[in-house]
């Protein structure tokens, strides 16, 4: 599920003429390395990111929204290129738009999962892109799917993605617990990206959070001091 | 990723009336992980001389043993203490030595003559050309943010107080838009008779 920023782009017209230059940047992807995470709670499930883009180590955005809307009731969390998850992310919004006029009702969230699933698998040698899909729907409650770089499929009670990812394994192994609350769902990822952005170069900013429901969703911002503060020596 | 920007720095000097600032990131970080937010990049050379090194954090220390034995050295014969300038053309000979095999390290010396008390602040790229400014310095891997941000806040004779208020913001918000650099910073304000070190709270990202 980790996600490293790749140079695999490289048009003819900006090349090696461009080292050395001092323009490095030009043939570097922009990349959101980043820190992505999604949990189910009793009653729906809370999405959150970083807001860190980078184009090479130069922060080219600081408060990006990685919290991608796909429907009123379903988000994507996007890591690895800006620009695929982006183009992947519109052809999916796109396509269940359609499907959504056509069915009469809301989408449910597995079928978006299949869409970004069957997009990522076979796009997979062009593109970089990590992503998780989470949601509510009316048959299923509260899901969360993960779609990391090669194309697969996982549904699970929560996912990191990102190359923030890497230093959550452990904190979120030790401290999942099944049926919490939306208040200790909100909490558990703050804290966990907090911790990410601490440690990952490629991660920062403030925090975005999602909760989604049947209620809809609520979005939250946490800035400056309310980033969730661990141990630091000053 | 280059040599360079492997372990991520930024390091600035300022000068101000009767003062000079030297500020650095405290990060030290292997690619995009950090590892450590208590990493000395400023060294003593003198009790108002400070030399800054960012670039490869195993030749920051290397450079920075090499360079302390070489001042030993002339501070032993010539018995007294070395000038910034002199001390600059000790700095740009060593790096030089090494021209075709250098330190990753692109140094930034501040201080103020041990007679006159006149400031002092220069810069160097890795082999060992020099450069004598007189408002700043910077270096480090955010080096276009810090020019952008020292041009804009710098002005001529700055108090030490406000010195310090220039210095920390203009090193603070240049980091803060690099992802290698930061995690922390220091900053020295060099005084006719005092030197006074603080820490700043920075973001932690």
């Amino acid at each position: 599920m980790a996600s490293m920023m790749t140079n695999r782009f490289q048009p003819a017209m900006f090349g090696p003429e461009m080292l050395g230059f001092g323009m490095e940047w030009m043939n570097n992807e922009v990349s959101t390395g980043t820190t992505i995470m999604a949990t189910e709670y009793d009653g729906g499930v809370v999405v959150g990111a970083d807001s860190r883009t980078t184009t090479g180590s130069y922060i080219a955005n600081r408060v990006t929204d990685k919290l991608t809307k796909v429907t009123d009731y379903i988000y994507c969390c996007r890591s690895g290129s800006a620009a695929d998850t982006q183009a992947v992310a519109d052809l999916v919004k796109y396509q269940i738009d359609f499907h959504r006029m056509e069915m009469g009702k809301e989408p449910l969230v597995k079928t978006v999962a299949n869409i970004f699933k069957q997009l990522c698998y076979d796009y997979r040698d062009q593109i970089t892109a990590g992503i998780i899909v989470a949601g509510w729907d009316s048959r299923d409650g509260g899901q969360v799917y993960s779609v990391p770089i090669s194309g697969m499929l996982q549904k699970m009670p929560f996912t990191i993605g990102g190359s923030g990812s890497t230093y959550l394994y452990g904190y979120v192994d030790a401290n999942f617990k099944a049926g919490m609350t939306k208040e200790q769902s909100l909490q558990f990822v703050a804290n966990s990206v907090s911790l990410a952005m601490n440690r990952d170069g490629s991660s920062g900013g403030i925090i975005r959070l999602a909760s989604i429901s049947k209620d809809g969703v609520e979005r939250h911002v946490l800035t400056g001091d309310k980033v969730p503060q661990f141990y630091e020596d000053y | 990723m280059s040599i360079l920007a492997y372990n991520g720095a930024a390091i600035m000097a300022m000068k101000g009336k009767n003062c000079v600032a030297i500020a650095a990131d405290r990060r030290f970080g292997v690619q995009a992980q950090t590892i450590s937010t208590e990493f000395e990049k400023i060294f003593e050379m003198g009790p108002q001389l400070f030399v800054g090194l960012p670039g490869l954090a195993t030749d920051v220390q290397t450079v920075f043993q090499r360079l302390k034995f070489r001042l030993n050295i002339y501070e032993l014969r010539e018995n007294r203490r070395i000038k910034p300038k002199t001390f600059m053309s000790m700095v740009s000979n060593l790096l030089y030595e090494r021209r075709f095999g250098p330190y990753f390290v692109e140094p930034v010396i501040a201080g103020l003559d041990p007679v006159t008390s006149e400031p002092y602040v220069a810069s160097m790229d890795l082999i060992g050309c020099p450069m004598e400014t007189n408002d700043f310095v910077v270096s480090g891997t955010c080096s276009e943010q810090m020019y952008g941000m020292c041009e804009s806040l710098w002005e001529p004779n700055l108090e030490p107080d406000d010195l310090f208020e220039t210095i920390s913001q203009a090193l603070m918000n240049a980091f803060d838009r690099d992802a290698v650099s930061g995690w922390g910073a220091v900053v020295y304000i060099i005084e006719k008779d005092k030197v006074t070190k603080r820490f700043l709270k920075t973001r932690q990202d």
